[in-house]
């Protein structure tokens, strides 16, 4: 692959000169069209360049900038820390390759070039693939909702399981461990798993399932409020505080639980995502527990000492 | 009561001597106890089982690359600031869009890192400036095949980080 990445990278140099002859381009159009190897390695560079277009106008003064300022501090911090120079680098994996992604905590709602909605809820990767034969949306992490604009072309969301074919419809897709679930909230999907693409199940609005990569579990029916979360919202029935903590612990960072002797305690209600410190306070109302709190980072909920 | 949680021993046995390394370090006693925090979510999100061999020595590991992280981020903040200052035609960001912005700067940052200076340079005249080749060349005072040459090593770059 790296040598076809060095081809495209030629390429993109050739062809970002101030002029470029019709013959050349005719030329990387057939070295494009050769493999599809070409093609990814060629959307490889796109996908950089549209990263590098979200960067203000300013930008190359000011990474220049604040290079050459962070230059004279690195060496006493490099002394200070104990850390060469590399150390500047690889502390953390950003979500560079990514289409559109949401932090934890964070939603955003978009809008596709076909005009199909796609929303994502907290901690969320998406990859958008449009072409003239289909529309492709890659789930990499976390949890989305699509409402299909109409189109000839199919649209599908793939995960790590399989993929989830849109039949004119609203539905929600969660990347789960292992695990895809699929909510269909208005017409119909149809689910293949990666391994498994003979058995394909069709889910119809009000139901949802589970799958893995070489099989699909019961279609049961949907919670009521799946896509509750677009609005900013959980809604619970029924659910037991555990799950409860567990869902609300996806949209803040830190440890949320609770102790083992109050984790089956049931709960219905509706609850604000972005106001989880109001949730917990409303909990030692609603409950016979206390909430105990280390940071602001580390919260548990425990059975209320009598 | 059950035991206590794995990190709810080490923030106990640790967090005051995190803070104090920091402090020493920093010479800010605010960004000592934020960095500190920050340290433990780290430490959370990270998910580790069982019990560290060497736990200061592994926080302390973590708290470097926040400070690291913490510089990088205000020295671009502070000169992205500095750079509208002299461009009084674009509209300031608004303060959400500003941390979309600067989360774009510290990505793109980290991804320059290990180019050499003048492949840095030549990369961001013609990706970010959006000068051709030939103003490129004149700018930083070398040939337009030079140009050409370190484009297509810093291009190389970032698509192999993206692999990694």
């Amino acid at each position: 692959m790296k040598r076809i990445l060095a081809q495209a990278v030629d390429w993109y140099v050739r062809l970002h000169e101030s002029t470029v002859s019709e013959a050349t381009r005719n030329e990387w159009r057939t070295w494009l069209t050769a493999d599809p190897q070409h093609a990814e390695a060629w959307k490889r560079i796109e996908q950089l360049q549209q990263r590098l277009g979200q960067a203000p106008a300013v930008a190359a003064t000011t990474l220049e900038q604040a290079r050459q300022q962070r230059r004279a501090a690195l060496k006493m911090f490099a002394m200070l820390l104990g850390v060469g120079v590399v150390g500047w680098q690889g502390y953390e994996v950003s979500p560079w390759r990514a289409d559109y992604t949401t932090r934890v905590g964070q939603r955003r709602h978009l809008t596709l070039a076909d005009g199909s909605r796609l929303v994502l809820d907290t901690d969320t990767r998406v990859d958008v693939h449009f072409d003239e034969r289909q529309r492709l949306i890659v789930l990499r992490q976390g949890e989305i909702l699509v409402e299909t604009a109409k189109d000839a072309r199919p649209l599908s969301v793939h995960s790590a399981q399989g993929t989830v074919r849109a039949l004119g419809t609203r539905f929600v897709v969660r990347q789960g461990d292992g695990v895809t679930r699929v909510t269909v909230e208005a017409h119909a999907v149809e689910v293949r798993p990666r391994l498994a693409t003979a058995h394909s199940v069709r889910a119809e609005a009000g139901q949802t399932l589970s799958f893995a990569a070489d099989s699909v579990g019961p279609l049961l029916p949907a919670a009521t409020q799946a896509s509750a979360w677009t609005r900013g919202m959980l809604v619970v029935i029924d659910w037991r505080l555990q799950d409860v903590l567990a869902e609300l612990s996806r949209y803040r960072h830190g440890y949320l639980g609770c102790a083992p002797e109050v984790a089956d305690l049931r709960l219905s209600g509706t609850f604000l995502l972005d106001d989880s410190e109001a949730v917990l306070a409303n909990l030692e109302d609603s409950l016979p527990v206390q909430v105990r709190r280390l940071t602001r980072y580390w919260v548990r909920v425990e059975g209320r000492a009598t | 009561m059950s035991g206590r949680h794995p990190i709810e021993h080490l923030y106990v046995e640790h967090h005051g001597w995190l803070r104090g390394w920091l402090r020493q370090r920093l010479n800010n006693s605010a960004d000592a106890a934020d960095l500190a925090q920050d340290t433990f979510i780290r430490v959370l999100l990270a998910r580790t089982s069982g019990t560290l061999q060497e736990p200061r020595r592994y926080l302390a590991t973590i708290a470097r690359g926040l400070v690291i992280d913490m510089y990088r981020r205000r020295s671009l903040e502070q000169a992205y600031l500095e750079a509208l200052k002299l461009r009084p035609e674009i509209h300031a960001p608004s303060a959400e869009d500003r941390a979309l912005i600067f989360d774009s700067l510290l990505a793109i940052d980290r991804m320059l890192d290990g180019l050499g200076t003048r492949t840095r340079q030549i990369f961001l005249a013609v990706q970010l400036d959006g000068l051709s080749y030939e103003k490129t060349a004149e700018r930083v005072g070398v040939s337009v095949s030079t140009v050409r040459k370190h484009l297509a090593n810093a291009l190389m770059h970032c698509l192999l980080l993206d692999e990694a």
